[in-house]
Formats: C-alpha cells, sequence, structure tokens
C-alpha cells in the first residue's frame, strides 16, 4: 500500500494541472461555474474554446487505442479529471468522451469505430444522452419510445426527458424499443441519432435555479439509418451496461469540491462579522474540519478506485457506488453549509448584492446533479446491499401481500 | 502508487488473524475484561513467540526491523477481534518513544527486552484536565542530587497495573508556553512511592490512576532531554493516534460482515432481515463509511510509516475513524435488535470499545482543531 506517484505519474499530473490553470486564466468573468457549467448556454464560447484546446492536446482521447489517435493511460484521465475540477473547466463532453467512446470501443464495430470516434476525439462533435422517460428513471428498462425497423431505417416515436445538453450537442445516444412485444431488456436496442433528424423537437426544463441543462425531446416518426446501431438489435441494454474502462474514481466532483471548500475557508478568514473572523468562530472551526476530512477521505478513495481499475478495469466496483454516493451526499451538504456560513448573503443570487459571485445560492440548488444522475444514490446502494454484500433483493410490497393472501387461501 | 499490499503483509495479516482467532474467542475477551489485571501472560508468551511487540523494533535491538505499515496490518486484526491487553501501550507508548528519543544505553536496556516479553510498558501522560496538550501537564519533576523527584497523579495510565515501566510526563520548569519544561522519564514501575488503581471505564481496558509519592527517578532515566520532552511526545502521540484508528478500522472491518451474516440468518416475517430494503441501504451506510475510513486510514499510515509530515492526515483519519466506528457499531446495535442491547452480545463489545477508541490520543473535537488550523483557518 503506497500512495506515492511515480516520478513519470507526477510529471504528468503537473501537466495537466499547469495546462488547466492557465486555460482557467481565459475564462470570462460571467461564467456561470458549477461542474453542469458545460450545458449553459451562455457559457458555450468558453465551453467550445476549452475543448479545442483539450483537443488540441489530445486529451479527449486519454487511454484510447493508438489506431484511433490514443494518447497517456488510465491514470492520465484521473490526473486531468483532477485537474479540471478542480480549476472548474468545462469542455470535456462526458457523454461522447466518458461514456460513448468506451461504449464504442469496447462493443462497436471497426465501421462504427472509424464513423465517431475521430469526432468525439478532435471536439468536433459533441453528444447527449437519450436514456431517461418520463416514466422510466431508475427503473430505466421500463422506457416506451420505440424504434421500429423499416427497410434500412428505424422510425422513432416517443419521449426522451431529463436529457442533458440536448440543446448542445449534435448527435445523442439511447436506449429505444425496438421489439415493443418483447421481455423486458431484451427488446432495446442502443441507437444513434443527429439530433438535427426531422421530427426530433428539444423543449428546456428548467432546472430549481433557472438553469437550462435538461431537456425534453420528442420524436414524431424520426427517421434514421440503420447503420446507427451498436451492437445487435434487441441487445442495448447489455450494450448500455458495459462497464469496461468508464473513469468510475469520480476524482472531477472532488477535487470541485475540495476547491470549493478553499474558497469558503478564504471567505471566513476575510469575512468579519460583529468585529471578529468567522474562523474564529468555533462551530464554523469544526464544521469546515469535517467537511475537509470527508474531502480527503473521498480523495483517497477516489485514488484508491483509480488503482485499481488501472490495474484491472472491473475492479473496485462497490467501491465506486460508494464514493459516488459519498461525494453526491458531500455536494449537498457542502452547499448546504456554504450558504448557511454565508448567513443573509447565502441567499443572494449572482449580482452586484452577491458575495462569492453567488456560488453557495446556486450550489445549494443545484447539489442535487450528483446524487439523482447516473444512478440515484438509493440505486447505488440498492447495488451496494445486492452485489456488494450479497443480500436478497426485497420483495415489493405487492409480491408480500401476494403471498401472504396465497397463504391464508392455501389454509 | 500501489494500493494493494505485498504478499508477505497479506500472509502477516493472515497470520496474525489466525492466531488471534485462536487466542481471542469472545468468551476469552469477555474473561480478560472481567479479570482484575485485563491481561494474559499466556497469551502475551504467544505474541512474544511470533516476535509481535518486537515487529518494528530495529533488527539490531532483537526486534524484526519491520515497519509501521505492517505493525498497522497487526493492529487491524486486533481491533477485528477486540483483543484486550498490554500490546499496544508496550509498543506504541514504549518502544516508539525509546526508539524515537532513548539514549544508545536506554536502547539496549530495554528494546530487546520488550521485543521478547519481558517487559510491558506504559505510558503516563494525562491528568485531571483529560487533554492531550501540554497545558493538561502539571505533575511536578524536581531536582535533588543525582535524582528527580516526582510528585503528583496521573490519570487513564492504561495497563499501569501490569506495567513494569512507564514513561512518565513532568513538568520541570514554567516555561514561556506549556510546551517547554516538560520532561519525560523511563520509570521502573516498581519504585516505592508509585501507587495503582484501576478506573472503571467503559472500555474496561484497565485505564489506571497512578499516583506518584515522592517517587525519586535517577536522572539518567531522562528520555530525550531535560524539558525538551513535548516535541517527543508530540510524535508518540501522533503515532499512537493513527494506530488507534488502525486499531478501530479492523474493528469496523469486521463488524460490517459479521451485521451482514446476522441479518442473513435472522428471520422475521418468514423472511430473512438481509431481505428488507430499510435494513439494506443502512449496510450499505455502513459500507460507504468503512470504504471510505479504510482509505483515509491507510494514506495517513503509509505517510507515517514512510516517515512523511502528516500531521494533518492523521488528525483526519482519527476525527474520521472515531465518528464512524462509534456510528457502525450504533448501527450493529440497531439491526441486531434487543438481542444488541445484552451485554452479552457482540454488538456492545464493539459499542463500548468504539467509545473508548474515540478518546484516546485526541478525540474528534480535538482533532478537528488540529485540521481546522491545518487547512488555513485562523486561529
Amino acid at each position: 500500500m503506497d500512495f506515492k506517484l511515480s516520478e513519470e505519474e507526477e510529471k504528468r499530473r503537473k501537466e495537466f494541472l499547469d495546462g488547466c490553470k492557465e486555460l482557467a486564466k481565459e475564462k470570462p468573468e460571467d461564467f456561470i461555474e458549477g461542474i453542469e457549467a458545460d450545458f449553459e448556454t451562455k457559457n458555450q464560447p468558453y465551453v467550445t474554446r476549452c475543448r479545442k484546446e483539450f483537443a488540441k492536446r489530445g486529451w479527449l482521447r486519454l487511454g484510447w487505442p493508438a489506431e484511433y489517435g490514443g494518447v497517456g493511460s488510465h491514470m492520465d484521465r484521473v490526473f486531468f479529471g483532477e485537474a479540471r475540477g478542480y480549476y472548474g473547466l468545462p469542455g470535456v463532453d462526458i457523454f461522447g468522451i466518458e461514456m460513448l467512446a468506451p461504449t464504442l470501443l469496447a462493443m462497436g464495430n471497426k465501421e462504427v469505430k472509424d464513423r465517431y470516434l475521430p469526432g468525439i476525439g478532435n471536439g468536433d462533435t459533441t453528444w447527449c444522452e437519450l436514456y431517461s422517460e418520463p416514466n422510466a428513471g431508475s427503473d430505466l428498462a421500463a422506457l416506451t419510445a420505440t424504434a421500429i425497423r423499416k427497410g434500412d431505417e428505424y422510425v422513432i416515436n416517443g419521449q426522451k426527458t431529463w436529457t442533458t445538453n440536448a440543446h448542445n450537442a449534435d448527435w445523442g445516444f439511447g436506449l429505444f424499443r425496438t421489439d415493443p412485444q418483447g421481455r423486458k431488456r431484451r427488446n432495446i436496442s442502443f441507437l444513434l441519432m443527429d439530433m438535427k433528424t426531422p421530427g426530433i423537437t428539444i423543449k428546456p426544463l428548467e432546472y430549481l435555479n433557472r438553469m437550462h441543462m435538461y431537456n425534453e425531446v420528442f420524436y414524431d416518426d424520426v427517421h434514421i439509418p440503420a447503420d446507427q446501431i451498436i451492437g445487435e438489435e434487441n441487445q442495448g441494454w447489455t450494450v448500455s451496461q458495459a462497464l469496461v474502462n468508464f473513469e468510475r474514481s469520480n476524482v472531477l466532483a472532488v477535487s470541485a469540491v475540495r476547491r470549493m471548500l478553499e474558497t469558503l475557508v478564504e471567505y471566513c478568514n476575510e469575512t468579519k462579522v460583529g468585529g471578529k473572523p468567522l474562523a474564529q468562530d468555533s462551530v464554523i472551526r469544526n464544521k469546515l474540519a469535517e467537511m475537509a476530512t470527508e474531502i480527503e477521505a473521498s480523495r483517497t478513495v477516489a485514488y484508491y478506485i483509480a488503482d485499481q481499475q488501472n490495474r484491472n478495469q472491473m475492479a473496485a466496483l462497490f467501491e465506486s457506488s460508494a464514493a459516488k454516493v459519498f461525494i453526491g451526499d458531500i455536494f449537498e451538504r457542502l452547499g448546504a453549509l456554504g450558504s448557511d456560513i454565508l448567513g443573509s448573503y447565502g441567499q443572494v443570487s449572482a449580482s452586484r448584492w452577491a458575495r462569492q459571485r453567488g456560488i453557495w445560492e446556486s450550489l445549494y440548488q443545484t447539489a442535487f446533479v450528483l446524487t439523482i444522475s447516473m444512478g440515484t444514490n438509493e440505486i447505488q446502494k440498492n447495488i451496494i446491499a445486492w452485489y456488494g454484500l450479497n443480500m436478497p433483493r426485497p420483495l415489493s410490497p405487492v409480491s408480500i401481500e401476494k403471498a401472504l393472501a396465497a397463504a391464508q387461501a392455501a389454509k | 502508487m500501489d494500493s494493494t499490499f505485498t504478499e508477505e503483509q497479506t500472509m502477516l495479516r493472515k497470520s496474525t488473524a489466525d492466531f488471534l482467532v485462536e487466542k481471542y474467542p469472545e468468551a476469552k475477551v469477555r474473561e480478560i475484561e472481567e479479570s482484575d489485571t485485563g491481561h494474559d501472560p499466556e497469551i502475551w508468551r504467544g505474541m512474544a513467540e511470533l516476535g509481535w511487540m518486537g515487529l518494528v523494533i530495529p533488527e539490531e535491538y532483537e526486534g524484526m526491523g519491520m515497519t509501521f505499515q505492517d505493525l498497522s496490518i497487526v493492529l487491524e486484526e486486533m481491533g477485528r477481534n477486540i483483543a484486550p491487553g498490554p500490546f499496544f501501550c508496550t509498543v506504541l507508548e514504549g518502544a516508539y518513544p525509546i526508539l524515537d528519543a532513548g539514549s544508545e544505553e536506554q536502547k539496549k536496556e530495554f528494546l530487546p527486552k520488550i521485543a521478547n516479553g519481558e517487559l510491558i510498558f506504559t505510558l503516563a501522560l494525562l491528568e485531571a484536565d483529560g487533554i492531550y496538550d501540554a497545558s493538561g501537564i502539571a505533575v511536578k519533576a524536581v531536582p535533588k542530587g543525582d535524582d528527580f523527584v516526582i510528585n503528583g497523579t496521573k490519570l487513564f495510565v492504561e495497563q499501569a497495573i501490569n506495567a513494569d515501566y512507564m514513561i512518565v510526563v513532568t513538568r520541570t520548569r514554567e516555561g514561556a508556553s506549556p510546551e517547554d519544561g516538560v520532561t519525560l522519564f523511563i520509570v521502573d514501575a516498581k519504585t516505592p512511592g508509585i501507587h495503582c488503581e484501576v478506573i472503571p471505564t467503559i472500555g474496561m481496558e484497565k485505564l489506571c490512576e497512578v499516583s506518584f509519592k515522592d517517587v525519586a527517578i535517577p536522572k539518567k532515566n531522562i528520555l530525550g532531554e531535560l524539558d525538551k520532552g513535548w516535541p517527543i511526545l508530540s510524535k508518540v502521540m501522533e503515532r499512537a493516534a493513527i494506530a488507534k484508528a488502525s486499531e478501530s478500522l479492523g474493528a469496523m472491518d469486521g463488524i460490517v460482515p459479521m451485521t451482514t451474516d446476522y441479518l442473513k440468518d435472522r428471520v422475521q416475517y418468514d423472511e430473512p432481515l438481509a431481505q428488507f430494503q430499510a435494513l439494506q441501504h443502512i449496510m450499505a451506510d455502513m459500507f460507504i463509511s468503512l470504504t471510505t475510513s479504510k482509505y483515509l486510514v491507510y494514506e495517513a499510515v503509509w505517510m507515517e510509516s514512510e516517515g512523511l509530515p502528516c500531521a494533518k492526515e492523521v488528525a483526519m483519519a482519527k476525527a474520521y475513524v472515531n465518528q464512524n466506528y462509534k456510528e457502525l457499531s450504533r448501527l450493529m446495535i440497531r439491526l441486531y435488535g434487543a438481542n444488541g442491547t445484552h451485554r452479552e452480545f457482540k454488538p456492545g463489545l464493539y459499542y463500548r470499545r468504539a467509545k473508548a477508541a474515540s478518546i484516546a490520543f485526541g478525540d474528534t473535537g480535538f482533532q478537528r482543531e488540529r485540521i481546522a488550523r491545518a487547512i488555513g483557518l485562523v486561529s
């Protein structure tokens, strides 16, 4: 057990940190901060600037095979995420880079890889994920939007929702029912589509703080070429569950909260209330020390997961569920703590009255990004209990009622 | 970076666990707890044969010359098995201070005897304030001829009734700061004027009141330099804090599977409790606490073992484990239901020990204040 990075790793880590630090200097005054900054319409010029710079450096192709222009290792992905998180930089399209590219690399044929990977890797094409539907959130396989094969095309009808970044993305990947009569999870295909295809309508969904991150996406007889499928027809569930090669450490979120805590410490040192710096308030000291401890704990777990994945991609699955729940929880609590410490100013949105540029009023509202998306904390806890601790699947209350009724009837 | 243990360390963990499981069945743990001495000399001899007390003592003093990280593996297993006895105080509070600050003569005199299990050591540090701060040191040692004469009362001295020697922290000067003027003495526990009495405590580890009445100790028994004992002690306390966190982590690592197994066995409403989602999510929370504690402790242990500055990391690990060991054992009792509240069931053992462990070498409030300073909050 040794937490020391090799000299080469330290050098690479510094390269990412320095590169991101430089780029952060160009951040516009009115940039809207947060780990969801990528999706905000007003941020788009800087988002593109960062993406192009990262592409130029090859940082969008970290750990890819050399034939697709890949550079660096798995640990480089971790260092890059850490650096971006710390400096709050947008420009990495998580759906293209973190989700679709690993899926294509693991499950796509050569033709598909040749067609889509270059655009992702050089920052030309951005993506969105078309999974959730109004009645298929955590129970994703309950989705009902259909894609029916007709000749060389699929014809799509239905609705997706909570689609992050659909309003900016060029392309989308998603899950659609290709066999409406088929068994759950065996009736779904993984399809790719140009978001400008006729028949697709995108409507914004306002987030708590009015941020535009989510959208509703409506399909009205949308025709897409049949070769825009990944994997076999009706095997889409398996494709979407491929865990190979995803970066699961959550190091980006960890370093983002580290930076936020540093900002809060500065604020407490500089701000006097009743003639005394907030930093001298023993309750604040205790709370910030507790938060710093939890953030450090999440950092050590992130590095553990990174190293385990570096050795074996399928390692540390339950630890990564634990890490995600933990950091998500920290986000929510840090948002609350920061806005509490700001007192009356904790309610002020970004404006000339705001302190700390209004980030705490914003974080208080956007803190749910991690605890709800990509598997809610409750779903992660199911994963830990069922697969990590091998506890049996619970019976639903309905099944229990039925079983009791059957037992009664038998008597 | 390497997030795995070496093959030797894995073997060390295995052999430690095998020994402890055999020697410390739950009934034995309770027997030792309830005994007057809190110490089983036969098990102690077994440990000596395995070389545990000399694990971190260099080979030139008849030890095994292994690392602090290796020791932390043994401590984890001791925590898992709730092994009572004078191991912690002998190694962390006796061997290490002598290794850190002892003269060559002192090292030659004491370290081989510690390594072979002949001597039990402890540290007489806390006083009436009960705080790990130099301002709490008031027991005086006054020079008289070739001796210093100690008077006063020490509290919470672990296993003092079994100790052959104790390192006694005294005030020899009222300096400019409380840290200045603290002197450590290696004291033969049989010196006339020393009286030990066990304080009844929740963890039953035989924490003692030790009173000193005109106890004369030769000058040559000073550990380190006169008046300059506090820096030595700081290091000893830092190391003991992370060692205590390792011990607690081992207990937490035992609690999670043990509680899961209990839930799988116990049937209510015709189903094992493990099938109820309300309980599954509590278990998942416990797994998350354990996982996040683990690597925070491992990082601090590694830094300590490598001799890197780690005051902040140790404070964080200790503070975090203080809270999480208490929380996990609390939830263990809850999940065992009424069974969890029985004195003779396992959860209570952990719960009581968790309280004691959270106090030893810095409770959460103490550690968090250190963290607050380390993250740059002005004071």
